[in-house]
C-alpha cells in the first residue's frame, strides 16, 4: 500500500487526485483528507449525493405530522373551553407543527450526520493523527482479507 | 479574506490564520479580567434579587394593576430579537452565499445563544409562582392535563425552544471542524475537551460531503426561523384584544425590528473584538458596511411600521386605539416614545452616507442608540398599552422598582459574561470557512 | 414479684406516661375530624345560621349569622325583618372584622403611671365598688355617659344607676338629631324622630339628609326608597349644599349655600299653605307669623335658581302623597331649630302625619342628648363636681370639639371607667377599662324603633376575657351589694322577654330574631302657639361666611366608630374612590382658581383650628364650599346652637392655604369620566345598539342544566358598596392595604366605578363578566382559566402559575393577582370561609359567582332530587344589596327573575362590540 500523499498546495492536490482517478483507481479506495470542504473533490471523485438529506426528509414530516396529533389528542382527551374555541382549533396548532417540523428535521439532520459520518469516533478523539492544513491522499490497499 | 494576492504560499496563509484566530483565546490580560468581575458580579447580584423576589413575590417589582407586564418582558422580547439576527447572518446570508458573512457568523451565532439563553430565563423570572414553572412544559399531569395549546405562551415554549434547540445544533456544527483545529494547537486539559467536543473530526471527503448537507440543511431549516420565531413572540402581544397590540402589523414589525436590534448587537460586539484581538484583516471595512446597509435597510422597515402602526390607529376610528396611541405619544411615557423614534428612525438615517457607513467608531455609537431605542419600543408598546386600555377607571401607570432595574442589569451582565467567556474559549471566527474562502 | 413492687412498677409506668403525653402539643395539633360534634347543632362542613342584630351603627338592622364549625363567618340581612329586610349595609357586612379584630380589648385593664396594666375582673370591680362607696360619702356626683341604649340593657343601665345612686346622663351621640328632636317637641310634643314611612310617598323631598349613608336607619330608607321607585310613581328631589351619596341618587339635587335651608323650608312652607289646606286649618298666629317672601328673594338667598324653587314648591303642593324630611346637615346648623319647624309645618300642612310620618313608630332618640348637655358634663367634671364617671361604649375624647376640653376634664374626675371593645381615645384617658364582648358574643335585645324589638344572641363563646353589655352592669351590681350578681343577664333577659311577648312570643323571637308588637294608634297634634313662637323668636338668618367646610358622616365609618375596621379603608369612597387616608373635597372651580390639583396638601384653618389636608377635586360640588367627613377631623371645632344645643356640622369662613406638600393618597380610579366609551350609555356616550345577531366562525358551545348569569340594575344602584364588602367577607379576600393601593393592587373581586358627566354621577358595579367567549381563558398557557359547562369562567388556583396574560387580556380588568403573601393575623384568620379557599401568592383570583354557594344549592337539590329553584340562592353581593339592584340566576330557566331582567329593554353589557358575551346583564338608569 502507498503512503499517504500529503500536499501542501490545494492546486497540486486536485491536479494528483485527478491522475488517480484518470489512473483508473477506483473511488472507493482513494481516501482524501482536507483542511476544508474543497467542493471539486466532489465532482472529481464519484460518489453518492450524501443520504443526510433522507434524515432532514423523514424528521420534518414526522415533526409536523407529531405537531398535529399531539395537539389535537391531548385536546380531545380533556376537552376544555377556552374563549368558546372548538375543541380541535386548528390555527393555533399550525404554528406548534411548524415549530415541531423545524426541530425534528433539524435535529433528525443532526443525527443523520453523525449516523453516516460514523462520529464520535472513539479513536479520532484518542489517537489524534493530525494532518494540520494539509491536504492527504490515502490509497487504500486492494487486497484485504 | 484578504485584499489583494499575499506573497505567502497557501500553508503559511493557513497556518496564519490558525495563529490569529487562536491567538486570542491565550491567557486572559486584565482588562479581560476585569471585564469579567464586572459582569460577573452583575449576575450574582442579579440572582440575589431574583431570589429574593421568589421569596417575597412579584410586589416587589413594581407592576401596578393594569401594568402586570412590564420590564421583565420588555427583555424577554428584547433578547429573543437579538437572537434573530445571528441566524441571519449565519443562515440566510449562507443561502444567498453572502461573502462577508464569514467575518461575523461565529460571533453572531454565539451572539444568538447566549441571547436566547438570557431570554429564556425571563419567562421564568417574570411567573408568579416559578416553582411550578414546569406546569408550562406539555406533560401529562397526575389528572392527565396537558398544556392549553391555543396560549402564544404555550407558542413560545415552542418557538424559542426550538429556536434555541436549532441555534446551539447550528453553532455546535459550525465549530466541530474547527475544534479539530483547536485541539490540534492546544495542550493539556484544553486539548482533551477540544478533542472531545471535535467528536473525533477527521476531515475526510465523505465526512465533508455530509457536513456539507448537513450544514446546508440546517440552514435551511433555521432560515424560516428567523421569520416565524419573533412572528409567534410577537403574537404574545397581537393575539390579545389589548388595544396598541392588537394589530397585524406586529409579526413582520417585529421580525424587521428584531433583525434591526439583532445587528446593531453585532455591530456593538465585534467593533472592540475586533480591536481587542486585531482581527481587522479578517473582519474589514467593507464587511461592516454591508451589515451598516442591513441595520439602515431594517430600521426603514421599523419605521414604516411606526407610520402603519399610529396612521392605522388615527385613522379607524376605534377610540381605544386612538386613546392609546394618544397615550403613547403624548402621555406620562411620551419622552420614551421620542427617544424611541429618535433612536430607531432618525439615527439610522445617517447611515445613507457612505463615509458613515464606513466609519466603525461612528457605527458602535449608532448601533448603541439603536440598542436603547429598541429596548424602548417594547417597553412602550408593553407599558404604554396595559397602562390605558378599556375601562378608564382602570388607568394606571408603572415604575420599575431596583429589583426589577437589578435582574436586567445581571440579565446584561450574564449576556456579556457568557460572551467574555466565549471569546476566551471558543475560535470567535470560522477559521475552515475563512482559509475556504482564501 | 412482690405485691408492694408491682404497685409501685404500675405506679411508674402510669405515671410516666401520663406525663409524657401531657402537654404533647403535637398531637393535639394534629387535625382529626369530629366524630360527635363537639356542640348540639353543629355538623362537620354544614353551615347554620343563627339570627342577631348588627350593633356597628344604632339602626339595629337583624343579620342571620352564619356559623361554620361554631364561628360566624358571614352575617346577612334577616329577610322579612322590619327594620332591614334582607339588605345589610358596607358597615353591617364589615362588622364581622370587629368580632375578630386583633387589637380588641382582651381583658380589664388599669392604668398605673401613664400606662395600662392588664388586670382582673375581681380587682376591677372591686376598685369600682371601693369608689362608689367612698364617693357615697362625699359630694360627688358619680356620672353614666354611654352611646344611644335602647331596650333591656337600658333599663338594666337605669336600675343600676338607681341601685348605685349613679346620675345617668344624656346619651352622647355624634348624631343626635337635636334640632328635630327639638322641633318635633316643641310643635307635636313628640320630642324623638319619627318613622318616615317613604314607601307610602310619590314624592320626597330631602334637605340636607344622607338618607342612604348614615341617618337613623339608612338601609330600611334604602330599601324604602327602592321599593318606592319601582312602582314607577315615584319622585325624590334632594337639596343639599356640598355633595352626599344621597344626593348623587336622588332624581334631581339641588345645590344650596350652606346655611340657607331655613329661607327655603320658609318658602317652601308658604307656598304649601298658600295651597293646599291643611285637614286642621293653622291658626292665625301661626299664619302671622309666617315669615313672607318671594321666588327671587330666596333664590338670591339660597342659590337654587327661581325656576327651580318653583318646581319644587308645586310638585310638594300638587303630589297627592308628598314627603319632607329635613335633618343632617339640613339642620345641625344655627338656624336648625327654625329649620326642622318648618319643615314639620309642611309636613303638618302636606297632610304628611300620620301616613308618611309615623310618630307612633318613632326611632328611639328620645334619650340622646345634645352638645350642650356635653358641654355641661365637661363644665362640671371641670370644676371637680364629678366622682366616678362611666363611659359606656362611647368616644367623646375623639369627636367632641376641642374647646370642650373634655380629655383634660375627664383627669379631674375621682375615677374614670371605660367601658368599650378597642383601646380608642377615649379610653386611652380612662384609670380603669372594661372590655365589653361584641354583640356576637353577647345575650341582649334592641328597640331601633318602637314596635320592634331584635334579638342579640351570642352565637360563640366570648374570644377574649370580656363580658356583655349587661353581664357587666350585674356584675358590678353584685359586686356592690357584696351578694354576687343578681343572675346572668341571660336569665334576666328571657324572664323580660317572657313577661312582655309570652311564652310562644319569646320562642318566636329567639327562632326568628325579632319581635313585633302591634302600637296603638297615636294621635299627634300641632301646637299652634307654641309653633308660632318658635318661628317668631327665630334670629337673623346667619351667614355662614364664605368659603364653608361642611363636615359630613361617613358612609364607611359612620361618626368615625368603624374607623377602626381595616375593611372600611379598603373599601373605596364611592364618590372619590380614595381608600387610605384623609381628604377633602374641593369643587372644581375653587381647585383651578387656586391652582391645586388631587393629592396637594393644604391648611384648613379657622379661628384657632387648623388641619393639613390633601386635597380631592369633587366634580359637581359648588364653589365655595369644602366638605370632609367627619372621621377625617378629630375634635373639628364645632360650635354649638344657640337655641337647641346641637352641633352645627359646618365651620365658616375657613381659609385654606397650600402647603406645598403633595400627601400620597390612593385614589383608585383612573378617570372620573368614561370618555364616550360607553360603559354606561346615555345619549351623550357612544350608544351601544341593540343586542344584535352575532356572526361568529366558532360553534356554540352548549349549556344543559344551568346557565349562571347576573343582572344589575343601574337605576337601583347606589354606590353604597355593601356588596363589595360582603364579597369580601364571603369569599376570603384579603385586605391590601396602603402601599398596595398606591400601586393600584386593590384585591377587592367586586367594585364600583363612579362616572361623572356634568356634575352628576352614576355607579357602575364593575365585577367578572364570566363571558361567554372569554378573552382571559384562550391565552392562559395551562389552563387555570377556562369555561365550565353552566357558564362560568373558572379560575383553578392550584393550576395557576401567574403568567397574568389572563388579566392583560381582560377588558374589564377585574382579575385580581396576589402580588405578595397576604396575611391573615390571628384572630381574623377564623373568618375565613371554609367553602373558599385562601389564595397562595403568585395566582390569579377573581369573582366566581360565589361558585361555592352554587355548589352547595346544586348539592341540596340533587339529595332532594329535583334542580335548583330561582331564588333558592344567590351571591353574597346580590344577597346583601339593600336597594335589591343585583338579581342572580339560571338564565336557562325561562320564569327566573334573571331572565327577565336580561332580556328587558333596558338591558345593555359592556364592551359588547368586543364579542366577549358577557354573562353579567346591565340595566339602564332613569336619567333621559
Amino acid at each position: 500500500m502507498a503512503g499517504p500523499m500529503v500536499f501542501e498546495e490545494k492546486e497540486k492536490f486536485l491536479e494528483q487526485l485527478r491522475v488517480l482517478v484518470q489512473e483508473g483507481v477506483p473511488g472507493e479506495r482513494i481516501r482524501v483528507i482536507t483542511p476544508f470542504g474543497v467542493p471539486e473533490v466532489e465532482e472529481i471523485l464519484p460518489g453518492k449525493r450524501s443520504k443526510v438529506r433522507f434524515f432532514a426528509l423523514v424528521g420534518a414530516a414526522s415533526g409536523t405530522v407529531t405537531g398535529f396529533a399531539f395537539t389535537i389528542l391531548t385536546s380531545l382527551s380533556w376537552p376544555l373551553i377556552v374563549g368558546g374555541k372548538p375543541i380541535v382549533s386548528i390555527p393555533p396548532f399550525i404554528i406548534i407543527a411548524f415549530a415541531l417540523t423545524i426541530l425534528f428535521g433539524a435535529l433528525s439532520t443532526f443525527a443523520g450526520f453523525l449516523l453516516l459520518s460514523r462520529l464520535p469516533s472513539l479513536r479520532g478523539i484518542r489517537s489524534g493523527e493530525e494532518h494540520g492544513n494539509a491536504f492527504v491522499i490515502l490509497v487504500e490497499d486492494g487486497e484485504r482479507k | 479574506m484578504t485584499r489583494g494576492e499575499s506573497s505567502m504560499g497557501n500553508a503559511d496563509k493557513y497556518a496564519k490564520v490558525d495563529r490569529d484566530i487562536l491567538a486570542a483565546m491565550e491567557k486572559p490580560g486584565r482588562l479581560y479580567l476585569a471585564g469579567l468581575a464586572v459582569t460577573g458580579s452583575l449576575v450574582v447580584i442579579g440572582g440575589i434579587l431574583w431570589a429574593y423576589q421568589i421569596r417575597n413575590g412579584l410586589g416587589v417589582a413594581g407592576y401596578t394593576h393594569p401594568v402586570n407586564w412590564a420590564i421583565y418582558i420588555t427583555n424577554f422580547v428584547f433578547w429573543v430579537g437579538i437572537a434573530h439576527s445571528g441566524t441571519l447572518i449565519s443562515a440566510v446570508l449562507y443561502l444567498f452565499r453572502a461573502r462577508y458573512r464569514t467575518s461575523f457568523n461565529r460571533a453572531a451565532e454565539a451572539m444568538t445563544v447566549f441571547a436566547l439563553m438570557v431570554a429564556g430565563l425571563f419567562p421564568l423570572i417574570h411567573l408568579g409562582r416559578s416553582w411550578v414553572f414546569y406546569y408550562l412544559i406539555p406533560y401529562p399531569t397526575q389528572r392527565q392535563l396537558w398544556v392549553n395549546f391555543r396560549s402564544p405562551l404555550i407558542w413560545d415554549v415552542f418557538a424559542v425552544g426550538t429556536y434555541f434547540t436549532v441555534s446551539v445544533v447550528f453553532f455546535y456544527v459550525g465549530m466541530i471542524p474547527d475544534f479539530a483545529i483547536a485541539r490540534r494547537c492546544k495542550e493539556g486539559i484544553r486539548k482533551k475537551i477540544y478533542s472531545a467536543l471535535s467528536l473525533g473530526w477527521k476531515g475526510t471527503e465523505r465526512d465533508w460531503r455530509h457536513y456539507a448537507m448537513l450544514y446546508l440543511f440546517l440552514a435551511a431549516f433555521a432560515t424560516p426561523l428567523v421569520a416565524s420565531v419573533h412572528s409567534v413572540v410577537s403574537w404574545d402581544f397581537a393575539m390579545s384584544i389589548v388595544p396598541g397590540w392588537h394589530t397585524t402589523i406586529f409579526a413582520p414589525y417585529f421580525v424587521a425590528g428584531a433583525i434591526f436590534s439583532g445587528i446593531a448587537m453585532v455591530i456593538t460586539l465585534v467593533v472592540p473584538l475586533r480591536k481587542a484581538m486585531h482581527l481587522h484583516e479578517y473582519i474589514t471595512d467593507d464587511h461592516f458596511e454591508s451589515i451598516a446597509k442591513i441595520l439602515l435597510f431594517t430600521s426603514l422597515i421599523v419605521s414604516y411600521a411606526y407610520i402603519v402602526e399610529f396612521g392605522l390607529a388615527s385613522y379607524g376610528g376605534n377610540i381605544f386605539e386612538m386613546e392609546s396611541f394618544r397615550y403613547r405619544a403624548l402621555g406620562e411615557f411620551r419622552y420614551l416614545t421620542w427617544a424611541m423614534i429618535f433612536c430607531n428612525s432618525v439615527v439610522p438615517l445617517t447611515l445613507f452616507a457612505k463615509r458613515l457607513r464606513r466609519n466603525t467608531t461612528y457605527l458602535l455609537v449608532v448601533s448603541l442608540l439603536v440598542n436603547v431605542g429598541m429596548w424602548l419600543e417594547r417597553f412602550v408598546i408593553i407599558v404604554t398599552s396595559l397602562a390605558h386600555d378599556y375601562d378608564p377607571y382602570v388607568w394606571g401607570t408603572y415604575r420599575p422598582t431596583y429589583v426589577e432595574v437589578g435582574i436586567s442589569l445581571g440579565s446584561f451582565g450574564l449576556f456579556f459574561m457568557l460572551y467574555l467567556l466565549f471569546v476566551k474559549n471558543l475560535p470567535v471566527l470560522s477559521i475552515t470557512e475563512i482559509k475556504e474562502h482564501l | 414479684m412482690k405485691r408492694r413492687d408491682f404497685l409501685w412498677l404500675l405506679g411508674v409506668i402510669s405515671g410516666s406516661t401520663v406525663m409524657t403525653s401531657c402537654g404533647s402539643g403535637k398531637s393535639t395539633a394534629r387535625f382529626t375530624s369530629y366524630l360527635l360534634p363537639p356542640e348540639e347543632g353543629i355538623v362537620p362542613g354544614e353551615a347554620n345560621f343563627l339570627p342577631s342584630t348588627c350593633t356597628e351603627c344604632p339602626a339595629g338592622c337583624g343579620v342571620l349569622v352564619r356559623l361554620r364549625d361554631g364561628r360566624p363567618v358571614k352575617l346577612e340581612g334577616i329577610p322579612g325583618h322590619p327594620v332591614n329586610d334582607g339588605g345589610l349595609c358596607v358597615r353591617g357586612q364589615s362588622s364581622l372584622y370587629r368580632l375578630y379584630h386583633p387589637e380588641r380589648l382582651r381583658g380589664p385593664m388599669a392604668r398605673e403611671g401613664g400606662k395600662h396594666r392588664p388586670v382582673s375582673w375581681e380587682e376591677a370591680f372591686s376598685r369600682v365598688a371601693d369608689s362608689l362607696t367612698a364617693s357615697r360619702q362625699g359630694s360627688l356626683k358619680n356620672l353614666f355617659l354611654s352611646g344611644r341604649t335602647t331596650g333591656s340593657l337600658s333599663r338594666l343601665v337605669d336600675a343600676t344607676c338607681a341601685k348605685l345612686g349613679i346620675e345617668r346622663l344624656p346619651e352622647y351621640e355624634v348624631y343626635s338629631h337635636t334640632a328635630e328632636k327639638e322641633a318635633n317637641g316643641l310643635l307635636f310634643g313628640e320630642r324623638d324622630i319619627p318613622h318616615y314611612r317613604i314607601e307610602n310617598a310619590d314624592f320626597l323631598l330631602t334637605v340636607g339628609v344622607d338618607l342612604l349613608e348614615t341617618h337613623v336607619t339608612p338601609v330600611a330608607y334604602t330599601r324604602k326608597i327602592s321599593s318606592a321607585r319601582a312602582r314607577g310613581d315615584f319622585l325624590w328631589y334632594h337639596v343639599e349644599p356640598h355633595l352626599s351619596l344621597t344626593g348623587a341618587n336622588a332624581d334631581r339635587r339641588f345645590v344650596l349655600r350652606p346655611g340657607r335651608e331655613r329661607r327655603l323650608l320658609s318658602f317652601l312652607l308658604r307656598e304649601v299653605l298658600d295651597r293646599k289646606t291643611p285637614k286642621t286649618p293653622l291658626s292665625g298666629e301661626l299664619l302671622a307669623a309666617l315669615p313672607r317672601t318671594t321666588a327671587s328673594i330666596v333664590s338670591g338667598e339660597t342659590g337654587i335658581p327661581s325656576e327651580s324653587l318653583k318646581e319644587i314648591a308645586n310638585r310638594l303642593a300638587t303630589a297627592k302623597r308628598p314627603l319632607l324630611i329635613a335633618g343632617g346637615i339640613g339642620t345641625a346648623q344655627a338656624g336648625g331649630l327654625e329649620v326642622a319647624s318648618a319643615a314639620a309645618l309642611v309636613q303638618w300642612g302636606t297632610g304628611a302625619i300620620p301616613e308618611r310620618v309615623d310618630f307612633a313608630r318613632s326611632e328611639n332618640y328620645r334619650d340622646v342628648g345634645t352638645l350642650r348637655d356635653m358641654e355641661e358634663l365637661s363644665a362640671r367634671m371641670g370644676r371637680g363636681e364629678a366622682g366616678i364617671v362611666f363611659l359606656f361604649r362611647t368616644n367623646p375624647v375623639f369627636s367632641l370639639p376641642q374647646r370642650l376640653a373634655f380629655k383634660e376634664n375627664l383627669k379631674k374626675a375621682s375615677l374614670t371607667v371605660g367601658m368599650g371593645d378597642f383601646l380608642d381615645e377615649t379610653l386611652r384617658e380612662v384609670d380603669l377599662i372594661l372590655p365589653l364582648s361584641h354583640s356576637l358574643e353577647s345575650w341582649g335585645d334592641v328597640e331601633p324603633r318602637r314596635g320592634v324589638m331584635s334579638l342579640l344572641q351570642p352565637v360563640l363563646p366570648p374570644l377574649h376575657d370580656t363580658l356583655s353589655d349587661g353581664d357587666v352592669l350585674l356584675r358590678l351590681l353584685g359586686k356592690v351589694s357584696g351578694r354576687g350578681a343578681p343572675g346572668s343577664y341571660e336569665e334576666l333577659l328571657h324572664a323580660a322577654w317572657g313577661k312582655r311577648l309570652g311564652e310562644a312570643g319569646r320562642n318566636r323571637l329567639l327562632e326568628k330574631g325579632y319581635a313585633e308588637e302591634t302600637l296603638p294608634k297615636k294621635a299627634v297634634s300641632l301646637d299652634g302657639k307654641r309653633a308660632a313662637e318658635t318661628l317668631r323668636s327665630a334670629g337673623p338668618t346667619e351667614d355662614a361666611g364664605k368659603p364653608v367646610l361642611v363636615l359630613a358622616p361617613s358612609l364607611r365609618t359612620f361618626d368615625g366608630r368603624s374607623r377602626i375596621l381595616p375593611i372600611l379603608s379598603e373599601i373605596p369612597d364611592p364618590l372619590t374612590t380614595i381608600t387610605y387616608g384623609p381628604w377633602v373635597s374641593m369643587s372644581e372651580e375653587d381647585a383651578a382658581r387656586a391652582g391645586l390639583r388631587d393629592r396637594d396638601e393644604v391648611t384648613l384653618t379657622a379661628a384657632d383650628w387648623s388641619t393639613a389636608l390633601p386635597v380631592k377635586i369633587q366634580p359637581g360640588l359648588a364653589a365655595g364650599v369644602f366638605f370632609a367627613y367627619r372621621d377625617l377631623l378629630p375634635s373639628p371645632p364645632i360650635r354649638t346652637d344657640r337655641r337647641t344645643g346641637g352641633g352645627v356640622e359646618y365651620i365658616g369662613g375657613v381659609r385654606i392655604s397650600r402647603t406645598g406638600k403633595t400627601a400620597e393618597v390612593p385614589i383608585l380610579s383612573g378617570s372620573f369620566s368614561q370618555l364616550g366609551r360607553g360603559l354606561i350609555p346615555h345619549p351623550v356616550h357612544l350608544e351601544e345598539g341593540r343586542r344584535h345577531d352575532r356572526w361568529t366562525l366558532y360553534p356554540e358551545h352548549e349549556h344543559k342544566e344551568y346557565r349562571w348569569a347576573l343582572a344589575v340594575d343601574l337605576e337601583r344602584c347606589n354606590g353604597c358598596a355593601a356588596c363589595v364588602a360582603a364579597c369580601h367577607v364571603e369569599n376570603n379576600v384579603p385586605v391590601a392595604g396602603k402601599a398596595d393601593h398606591l400601586k393600584g393592587r386593590e384585591m377587592s373581586w367586586l367594585r364600583i366605578e363612579p362616572f361623572y358627566e356634568k356634575g352628576e354621577v352614576e355607579f357602575l358595579p364593575m365585577l367578572c363578566q364570566q363571558c361567554h367567549y372569554a378573552p382571559c381563558e384562550s391565552v392562559c398557557p395551562v389552563f387555570a382559566a377556562h369555561h365550565n359547562p353552566e357558564g362560568l369562567n373558572v379560575q383553578v388556583y392550584a393550576r395557576c402559575v401567574g403568567t397574568r396574560y389572563c388579566s392583560n387580556n381582560c377588558p374589564y380588568k377585574v382579575r385580581r393577582f396576589n402580588w405578595r403573601e397576604h396575611k391573615w393575623p390571628e384572630p381574623i384568620d377564623r373568618m375565613l370561609n371554609p367553602d373558599v379557599p385562601a389564595r397562595e401568592v403568585g395566582v390569579m383570583e377573581k369573582c366566581t359567582f360565589c361558585i361555592q354557594r352554587i355548589r352547595a344549592a346544586k348539592d341540596k337539590a340533587k339529595d332532594e332530587g329535583r334542580k335548583v329553584r330561582d331564588g333558592e340562592f344567590t351571591t353574597a353581593c346580590a344577597q346583601s344589596c339593600p336597594t335589591g339592584a343585583l338579581t342572580f340566576g339560571n338564565l336557562l330557566d325561562k320564569e327566573s327573575k334573571v331572565y327577565r331582567l336580561a332580556h328587558s329593554e333596558r338591558t345593555y353589557r359592556v364592551f359588547e362590540s368586543l364579542g366577549t358575551e358577557p354573562s353579567a346583564y346591565y340595566l339602564r338608569g332613569r336619567k333621559p
